[in-house]
């Protein structure tokens, strides 16, 4: 046998399987079958010379995986065999990433579209950086919103006592640290926080987002500027962002920041009816302002070449005001139940 | 805090035509937030949150003074009504009680005697509108400082004027020594801890816990007809100091705490002689007695022109500026440089004591909704923080969840039983000094309790696969406790079925070369890989079983260590490999990953040996033989293959299925 002749029976035999009509099985064992006509002719390889022997394997690969195809699309139908189409697909097992891990990862793709660094801080912090550093000497009253948790431990000659982080504002004179008092800064610090509250609305653990942006010539223009491509980037074309007083001791001033309701458009009215969604046409989500000259001393800044903003609320809140999610006891995203964290 | 003010209330100090939605819309924007209006009949009550720098705010009178200032700005007329209250005719039918004020306590002391005071009952209007906000009603000479106090915003205490002289007819302003008690009004027992400012008799008995809450021994009673009316106004933080300490939070307490300004002492004064004459038809049996120790103004705030422009990004016309700040009560000329106003803010607004204080005030009343949007024009920041890498967390959560495995968020705070059952003593966690719920005392050092407790809730999952990222956290003697990512997993699923998920997981993360070392006795196979560049070994974590469950936790920081961003592609060679199954009957129990091993060290031309099934005893193994130099042919594999079946048999007793 030559090459030639190798070639033109494959060809041959190819021809056969392509048109042959029998059942995918049986037609499987006929061309593919230990005794079967590919090994047949597979066989014949030793009739070639030596030198010939190399081709011939490479043109028997090529046509094994040829007659697989043809196999494979006479399993199909093609063959003429019936196929039920109408039997439900068979999906892979999947699982699901955490709401919050979804929240998290569309929330941090937003602001590093606007020139933000994601970082991280520690969840377990002195009570410098929660509070004092951020204008709160210890004892304020202002301090009563933040529910704290304290932790036996060491107690720091200069930054006090171990308090599980009540808020991700801790990133702020962290984040100046880490800089070395050199802006721009342009953070997002997305954490754990804790504090010692639970009810529908509260969870002893939940998340917050902190945005803090830092630089000669930042106002409250730009505030709103990044507040508004949030809301339009998480909540979609058309939801408005709004500034409110408000007051923290660690910005000056300070805002409430409320997105406009997505089911009446921030009418407050759904036809002739209060819309049961929202406070008048908005939700209050959080809190932001001008970081506070003190804030930026501690953080080693100097207050007057700079100014800068920050912003910060909690993941859960933000992501439960997501159109038509229905998600009203925020306890829930923390059960760990198969039930509903499969529909994620 | 909120304070609750009926519509028509307001409307004795406020004078306007807006109706409520407009006060809703306008305060909301502007000023302190009126977070719904709650309709009762056909009257509106506010309910309005009021920021903590903002005690002057705290009362109904508060609210009509910045209603007055928003909505005109707004373009609805509106103007505080001055608070016209007659002065008293003061007598001296009874004689005060003599005072012994410390000014470093208490910076003013006011009060007066009204005597043949009548017990009537609170009249209709007062009963609804205490009732409103959310007061209880007592009878009217209990209720009038409830009601004064709401009104005008400084807490006022009645006295039983005789119980007081009774007992020498002295008060003394003093710091409590530790271990003192006294009985609240409402028959709870304390004992002081040391420099709560009380007052006492003459005796040295506390008579009451000034500005927080009245004593038993001197308030008033069924027996009461004469009074003896009093603010006084302790110092803020001495007054939370007793009020956090003894948690007595009552509504005088949270003001005074807050800095009331002692200015309003007089016309709450007179405001409750008004209506103790009015309702009670009592009578002013003494003169005022007035020991005020006039607190400075607030500083005058140098505030530059310019700054309006640096926060808001606009400028603002000097007459806008002052125009806005005038109607807040300040004061303002410009310095002899003309760049700085000098403002002096009203005594009722101590939070004005920085430049942007004065921004904030300018800005809000003019309107943060008149700003234009704009995102930033300045420099973007490249320099990142090390040891993080968030695009590859995400990354791995993905391919986990996309290979089956369902994340979860477990709490970083875990009971006592589930601390303990990592294996070490709960004394090795933190601990939190106040916890809520016994379940969250501890803060975790492994996330696999939490993890093993998720499936567990989850009884009838039966193919419930879980993992999570989270901070673990091991404490340091003089140092913020450790906080080790852990990458966790955990399943009912086999232990191959596991281990072959974190071997994906690593292919999926381009680590080169890993190896699992089992521990057969412990049930635990150790995790170790190599980095690329500096070809050292990390050891990643462990895979272990425990009451059924496979467990995984990975050290997040490892896996950094040893992932690379991309594979090191190798071209494939133009010389033949043969693959060939070998199965072998093996002894029970017989552990297969020695025996890959030995196989693997039989020939340096065997590249890969792959573990392909097992069924009872009989176990295929496939071989994939390679020779980078040569083409490989049956001949050359005879020897190797017979090699490798005689020390399988031998090393294992196992038996080759077929013939070599």
């Amino acid at each position: 046998m030559t090459i030639k002749q190798l070639q033109s029976a494959i060809q041959e035999l190819k021809q056969t399987a392509l048109s042959d009509a029998t059942p995918g099985a049986q037609k499987h064992q006929t061309y593919l079958g230990k005794k079967g006509k590919f090994n047949l002719l597979a066989k014949k390889i030793l009739d070639l010379s030596p030198v010939d022997r190399k081709k011939a394997g490479q043109l028997l690969n090529h046509f094994k995986s040829e007659l697989e195809t043809i196999l494979a699309h006479s399993d199909a139908g093609e063959s003429g065999e019936w196929v039920d189409l109408s039997i439900p697909g068979k999906k892979p097992d999947v699982g699901h990433l955490h709401p919050i891990s979804q929240a998290i990862a569309q929330i941090s793709r937003i602001f590093e579209r606007i020139g933000f660094t994601r970082v991280r801080y520690p969840e377990v912090d002195w009570d410098w950086y929660v509070f004092e550093s951020l204008n709160m000497p210890p004892d304020h009253p202002a301090r009563d919103e933040w529910e704290t948790f304290f932790v036996d431990g060491p107690t720091h000659p200069d930054l006090g006592k171990l308090v599980l982080t009540t808020h991700t504002s801790n990133g702020q004179v962290r984040e100046m640290e880490r800089l070395h008092g050199q802006p721009p800064i342009r953070m997002i610090n997305i954490a754990r926080c804790y504090r010692r509250q639970q009810d529908a609305t509260h969870t002893q653990m939940f998340h917050q987002f902190e945005g803090l942006v830092v630089d000669k010539g930042i106002n409250i223009q730009h505030l709103k500027g990044t507040l508004d491509h949030f809301a339009r980037e998480f909540y979609g074309p058309g939801t408005k962002s709004r500034i409110r007083p408000f007051h923290f001791q660690f910005t000056e001033p300070s805002f409430e920041v409320d997105f406009s309701c997505h089911i009446c458009q921030g009418t407050g009215r759904v036809g002739k009816n209060k819309c049961r969604f929202c406070k008048s046409g908005w939700h209050e989500v959080g809190g932001a302002g001008m970081v506070h000259p003190n804030v930026l001393k501690a953080g080693g800044i100097d207050p007057s070449q700079y100014t800068g903003f920050a912003f910060g609320w909690g993941v859960e809140r933000t992501y439960s005001l997501k159109d038509h999610l229905n998600i009203d006891d925020i306890r829930l995203i923390y059960s760990n139940q198969a039930s509903f964290l499969r529909q994620f | 805090m909120n304070i609750l003010i009926p519509h028509n209330w307001l409307l004795e100090h406020l004078e306007t035509d807006a109706s409520p939605n407009d006060i809703q819309r306008e305060l909301s924007l502007a000023g302190p937030s009126v977070e719904r209006i709650i309709e009762d009949g056909d009257q509106a009550i506010y309910d309005i949150e009021i920021t903590t720098n903002r005690v002057d705010s705290m009362s109904v009178r508060g609210v009509a003074r910045e209603a007055a200032v928003i909505l005109n700005q707004a373009g609805i007329k509106a103007k505080l009504k001055p608070l016209s209250i007659p002065n008293p005719q003061e007598t001296n039918q009874l004689p005060l009680p003599k005072i012994f004020n410390q000014p470093e306590l208490s910076g003013r002391v006011i009060c007066v005697v009204l005597s043949h005071v009548q017990r009537t009952a609170t009249p209709s209007w007062m009963t609804k509108r205490l009732q409103q906000v959310g007061m209880n009603v007592h009878d009217s000479t209990i209720d009038i400082t409830n009601y004064v106090t709401h009104e005008l915003g400084h807490p006022c205490h009645a006295f039983d004027y005789d119980k007081l002289m009774a007992t020498g007819g002295e008060i003394r302003v003093e710091e409590a020594k530790k271990g003192e008690t006294f009985t609240t009004l409402d028959g709870e027992s304390y004992a002081t801890v040391g420099g709560e400012v009380v007052f006492k008799n003459s005796q040295g008995i506390i008579i009451d816990l000034p500005s927080i809450k009245g004593t038993q021994n001197t308030s008033i009673d069924d027996q009461t007809q004469n009074i003896l009316l009093l603010m006084e106004s302790i110092k803020a933080d001495r007054v939370r100091f007793a009020s956090m300490t003894h948690t007595i939070r009552t509504i005088a307490a949270q003001l005074m705490e807050k800095n009331v300004d002692p200015h309003l002492a007089g016309p709450v004064l007179k405001r409750g002689i008004q209506l103790y004459q009015e309702l009670c038809l009592a009578e002013v049996a003494s003169p005022i007695f007035d020991e005020f120790y006039q607190t400075k103004p607030p500083r005058p705030v140098i505030t530059p022109l310019a700054i309006f422009d640096k926060y808001l990004g606009i400028q603002l016309s000097p007459t806008v500026i002052s125009t806005i700040l005038k109607d807040l009560g300040c004061l303002i000329e410009l310095d002899e440089t003309k760049t700085n106003l000098v403002v002096q803010p009203p005594t009722f607004r101590p939070d004005l004591t920085i430049p942007a204080d004065i921004v904030e005030e300018v800005a809000r009343i003019y309107g943060y909704h008149n700003l234009p949007s704009r995102l930033m024009p300045t420099a973007i920041p490249t320099i990142y923080p090390s040891q993080t890498n968030f695009d590859w967390e995400e990354k791995a959560k993905t391919f986990l969840s996309l290979v089956g495995w369902q994340e979860v968020y477990t709490y970083s705070l875990v009971s006592q039983d589930l601390a303990k059952t990592d294996g070490l003593t709960a004394g090795r966690h933190l601990k939190l000094q106040n916890p809520l719920t016994e379940d969250r005392v501890y803060l975790r050092r492994n996330l696999w309790p939490s993890l093993m407790e998720v499936l567990d809730q989850n009884p009838l999952e039966t193919k419930y696969a879980v993992f999570e990222l989270a901070n673990t956290y091991i404490p340091q003697t003089d140092d913020l406790p450790k906080e080790e990512l852990i990458l966790g997993l955990a399943s009912h699923q086999t232990t191959r079925q596991v281990r072959g998920v974190v071997e994906a997981l690593l292919d999926y993360l381009f680590v080169d070369k890993y190896e699992f070392i089992p521990d057969q006795k412990q049930l635990v196979t150790t995790i170790y890989a190599t980095a690329r560049n500096s070809q050292s070994q990390y050891k990643l974590g462990t895979l272990a079983i425990k009451s059924g469950k496979c467990l995984v936790e990975l050290e997040w920081k490892k896996i950094l260590a040893v992932a690379n961003t991309h594979p090191q592609y190798q071209a494939p060679s133009s010389l033949p490999t043969i693959i060939e199954d070998l199965t072998f009957v093996l002894q029970p129990q017989q552990a297969v990953g020695p025996i890959m091993q030995t196989m693997q060290k039989i020939s340096p031309l065997i590249i890969n040996v792959t573990f392909v099934d097992q069924y009872h005893q009989n176990t295929t193994f496939r071989l994939t033989y390679h020779d980078p130099q040569h083409s490989l042919n049956s001949n050359q594999l005879k020897p190797i293959r017979q090699k490798l079946v005689g020390k399988v048999e031998r090393a294992y007793g196992a038996r080759l299925v077929g013939k070599v």
